[in-house]
């Protein structure tokens, strides 16, 4: 029985993680088709990584997507962990009002939003640009963390933070010692997915941009409606590339980091032969 | 509240006007159109090195949200768009179009008389034809049993399952309406009526609606038969050069992307450099044979290519302006096309 | 929560404050907004996308047309299948990844996120080369001899399905993961110590253990399904669904108010579903 177990876990996870790539694989490949098309293989080219490394509007679009995630990741990171831990240990009328209404931006159609920011924001006079795309992005964003830390905070012991509070400890510090520690993980995939729903969005953003902040999304979507070249193929393999290339790093660090701890531990067991 | 603020910007702008004309124009563009609709590498990177001017590029995936957004910022932060005839004739009529200055577009006079003076701006006053088309069947002839010279033959039964169609009301209806002899632009319920009905008896025919890219579905065998625009007919017989085009014997449905200057743009005088430059012979050349488009540009003629002269796609074009018509806005009788296919759609 | 009272007495006023920047944020910019579009469904449609402040009830009025209900009970199916297998698939994923060594697992949820970091249009795209008639899949198949002739899965329901689960997952693979991940073991031993057969065991105690995670799941799944037309469309699905209704209305027929009708009642369908799980016992899970 357990044998099995040991043995499904890696082979499921392994299989879905194969088929969630393969698409990727396949854009990769077509960024060096030599015809304008996906229907056929027409040979080998690597003129669209050309056209795209001369190309400054990718490099702005790129600039601006980042600009915008790590803004709008952030604060929605923030404004969301709070809400949660705040949320679940508090209670007052019209919470679940509350609740829906954060978390709603995920039930509107996107267009409609998009749309109704746009009217709002040039009836009160706001420029279009990078703060009205962060703010909104930010707005879209903060379901996604609370959710994922407040499915985090439910069934948590509420004792360890009784605990503290009651050695003391004001709220902030229950928050950045006890609590933080204890969501993290939640925090964290909660700001990942964020994160991907900022660097996937383009209808909303598409309403509250300006003429000079088209981000990386806006232009592989129109790009795409519009015939699409394997430029924006190219662009995708490049930018995941990079981002494997950070992940590996980061891996990497950590792999050594553990091994290092292990080094030192097991030097200050050996230090200390008794204990054992 | 709005009107205040508009008023107060008006008065703003006013007072900064002697400031403003004596002064320089800042060097930057701002263009706002379909991704990749004016290449980078070919043309304006080029234009960016003669004149020193930056271009910044804001792309827009449909003419009405490009509309929506024009209308809601006064066409204060675009230099120039383009996009297509009917949203050209609303935008117009809206007034979101600044004249042109003909004394900064020498190249005005490199367009093709029959392409100008359209219903969008028929006295040439606020738009500059950029690239045209005409919607096509193209199909395979490896997979079709019957040959396909019309419309009609769409309705074949051998054609079961196998048709792509474009995922648009009034394209879609339109070619419906063409088959019958109609115009694309009716709005009489009874002639919509027998359209719907002969619509819904197309539906066994299709395989799949999707607005662009359909060129992908008949080079891949997923389709054989498609009815698509001009870009994707010649993208596909590049991909397959066996493919057949079929200019519909029962007439045409005609579009024109066009370029205006919004009514506030910031940088006019850039946008006049950009319009005259995108004018040249030989700029509108290497234009429409990177975008698989037909030119307006008379000019440009002598430029293009042997391959994308004898293209079947293209060298069509020019004698069949008397069959063509165009897909006009209908205001609220719009709806009556998007309710057929919705219902429509509700048959998939 | 059992220790409401409790908590709420330790949290204090200082936990409370936690909450202002959310909820400015959502008075702000999801209040304002929806009450914009509340107040223009009631509106008269002028000409070119403009709106005229005559009062009518004429759009929810129009809503009654058979036609639309069908096109909100497409989106509901797709979004319900949609739902569905991410579940199954996604759970055990979550549940995988959780009891798989601390080493992989950051590694893992990195993999997962890292796909969704490109463009969802560019993945569909690699799904539409993977299954077109000329594409790897049926090369495989004929390969294999399981088919003589390719089959055309793009556009057909079952693709437009695959492409809906693929865009979703993560989302339902994390929150499970998390959910996994915070449970108390000892309460499963417990179970097994007492002689309960392993399925028995996750039945009866890791089930109902992870139902938060697998509730926000499938919320984060489901209530984005209802939203996501543009997969259908990029699959050549042909499908109608609200998000297509809503944009040729605001955009193709340029009827703003009737647009904004019927994404009222989308939101209220939404809000309504959550209310009853909520109601009928969710409270319990503290998300919705």
């Amino acid at each position: 029985m357990k044998k099995r177990r040991k043995i499904f876990s890696p082979v499921y996870l392994t299989l879905l993680l194969v088929v969630m790539y393969l698409p990727i694989v396949m854009v990769v490949i077509y960024s060096f088709n030599a015809g304008r098309t996906i229907g056929a293989w027409q040979g080998f080219t690597t003129m669209w990584y050309d056209r795209l490394l001369a190309n400054s509007l990718m490099g702005d679009a790129l600039k601006n997507s980042l600009v915008l995630a790590a803004w709008s990741v952030a604060l929605a990171g923030v404004i969301g962990t709070l809400g949660a831990i705040g949320m679940a240990r508090s209670h007052f009328r019209g919470q679940g009002a509350l609740e829906t209404l954060s978390t709603l931006p995920m039930m509107i159609p996107e267009i409609i939003l998009g749309m109704a920011y746009l009217v709002i924001f040039s009836a009160v006079g706001i420029p279009l640009g990078m703060p009205t795309l962060v703010v909104t992005h930010m707005t879209f964003c903060v379901p996604y963390v609370y959710i994922n830390v407040s499915s985090r905070l439910v069934g948590m012991d509420p004792a360890i933070e009784e605990a503290a509070r009651d050695l003391g400890a004001g709220p902030w510090r229950v928050l950045l010692d006890i609590t933080l520690p204890l969501v993290a993980p939640a925090v964290a995939s909660g700001m990942l997915l964020a994160l991907a729903m900022s660097l996937d969005d383009v209808i909303i953003s598409f309403f509250v941009t300006g003429a000079t902040t088209t981000t990386l999304p806006l232009k592989v979507y129109t790009g795409l409606r519009n015939g699409g070249t394997p430029e924006i193929n190219a662009l995708c393999t490049l930018l995941l590339g990079a981002v494997f290339v950070l992940v590996s790093l980061a891996q990497l660090w950590q792999a050594r980091q553990r091994r290092r701890q292990a080094r030192d531990r097991e030097q200050a067991n050996r230090n200390q032969p008794d204990r054992a | 509240m709005k009107k205040l603020l508009s008023v107060l910007l008006a008065l703003s702008m006013l007072a900064a006007l002697p400031l403003l004309s004596s002064a320089e124009e800042e060097k930057v563009l701002n263009i706002f159109s379909w991704d990749g609709y004016v290449d980078y590498a070919s043309v304006i990177q080029p234009f960016e090195q003669q004149t020193g001017i930056k271009v910044n590029y804001a792309p827009f995936s449909t003419n009405d949200e490009m509309f929506k957004k024009l209308q809601e910022n006064g066409a204060s932060e675009y230099d120039l768009v383009i996009a297509s005839d009917y949203i050209l004739n609303t935008a117009r009529l809206e007034g979101l179009m600044l004249p042109l200055d003909k004394e900064q577009l020498p190249n005005f006079a490199n367009l093709d008389e029959r392409f100008i003076s359209q219903y969008f701006d028929p006295d040439n006053e606020y738009v500059v034809p950029y690239m045209s088309g005409i919607p096509l069947i193209v199909y395979n002839p490896d997979m079709v049993q019957i040959e396909i010279d019309g419309f009609e033959d769409l309705w074949d039964p051998s054609l079961a399952d196998s048709i792509g169609l474009i995922d648009d009301a009034r394209v879609s209806i339109g070619m419906v309406l063409l088959s019958m002899g109609q115009s694309m632009n009716t709005t009489d319920d009874a002639v919509l009526a027998q359209a719907k009905e002969k619509l819904f008896a197309l539906r066994e025919n299709i395989h799949v609606l999707e607005y662009e890219n359909l060129h992908n579905s008949l080079i891949s065998g997923d389709i054989s038969v498609a009815y698509t625009f001009t870009p994707y007919v010649a993208l596909a017989l590049d991909a397959n050069p066996n493919l057949q085009v079929v200019w519909p014997k029962e007439g045409l449905g005609f579009g024109i992307d066009g370029a205006f200057i919004p009514a506030n743009a910031p940088h006019p005088d850039n946008a006049h450099t950009f319009l005259n430059y995108l004018l040249d012979g030989q700029v509108a050349a290497v234009t429409a044979e990177w975008q698989y488009y037909c030119t307006p540009n008379a000019a440009a003629q002598e430029f293009l290519s042997d391959a994308y002269k004898n293209n079947p796609v293209f060298n069509g074009i020019y004698d069949r302006f008397g069959d063509a018509e165009y897909v006009m806005n209908l205001g609220a009788d719009e709806s009556k096309f998007q309710d057929i296919w919705t219902e429509f759609k509700l048959l998939f | 929560m059992s220790g409401g009272k409790g908590a709420k007495m330790a949290g204090g006023r200082g936990t409370r404050l936690f909450i202002v920047p959310m909820a400015m944020v959502a008075v702000l910019f999801v209040a304002i907004p929806l009450c914009y579009v509340l107040v223009i469904s009631f509106m008269t449609r002028g000409d070119n996308s403009t709106i005229q402040a005559i009062f009518t009830a004429e759009n929810y009025r129009r809503l009654l047309d058979p036609n639309y209900a069908r096109v909100f009970l497409n989106s509901m199916l797709l979004a319900l299948w949609t739902t569905l297998l991410a579940l199954l698939l996604g759970y055990p994923f979550g549940y995988c990844m959780a009891r798989a060594n601390r080493r992989w697992r950051a590694l893992l949820m990195l993999l997962v996120i890292v796909p969704f970091w490109t463009n969802a249009l560019v993945r569909l795209y690699g799904w539409k080369i993977l299954l077109q008639a000329n594409g790897p899949v049926n090369a495989v198949l004929q390969a294999l001899g399981l088919i003589d002739q390719p089959l055309r899965m793009v556009g057909s329901y079952g693709s437009v399905l695959l492409a809906m689960v693929y865009c979703l997952i993560p989302f339902m693979i994390l929150p499970c993961h998390s959910a996994v991940d915070k449970m108390d073991w000892s309460c499963v031993e417990a179970a097994r110590d007492l002689g309960a057969k392993p399925w028995y065991a996750f039945l009866t105690v890791t089930l109902p253990l992870t139902l938060p995670g697998i509730s926000a799941g499938c919320v984060l799944v489901f209530v984005p399904s209802l939203g996501l037309f543009f997969v259908s469309d990029l699959m050549g699905g042909s499908l109608m669904l609200v998000g297509n209704l809503i944009r040729d209305q605001l955009l193709k027929s340029r009827d703003w108010p009737f647009g904004a009708a019927l994404s009222v009642l989308l939101m209220a369908v939404t809000v309504l579903i959550f209310g009853l799980y909520r109601r009928s016992g969710g409270k319990d899970l503290g998300v919705f």
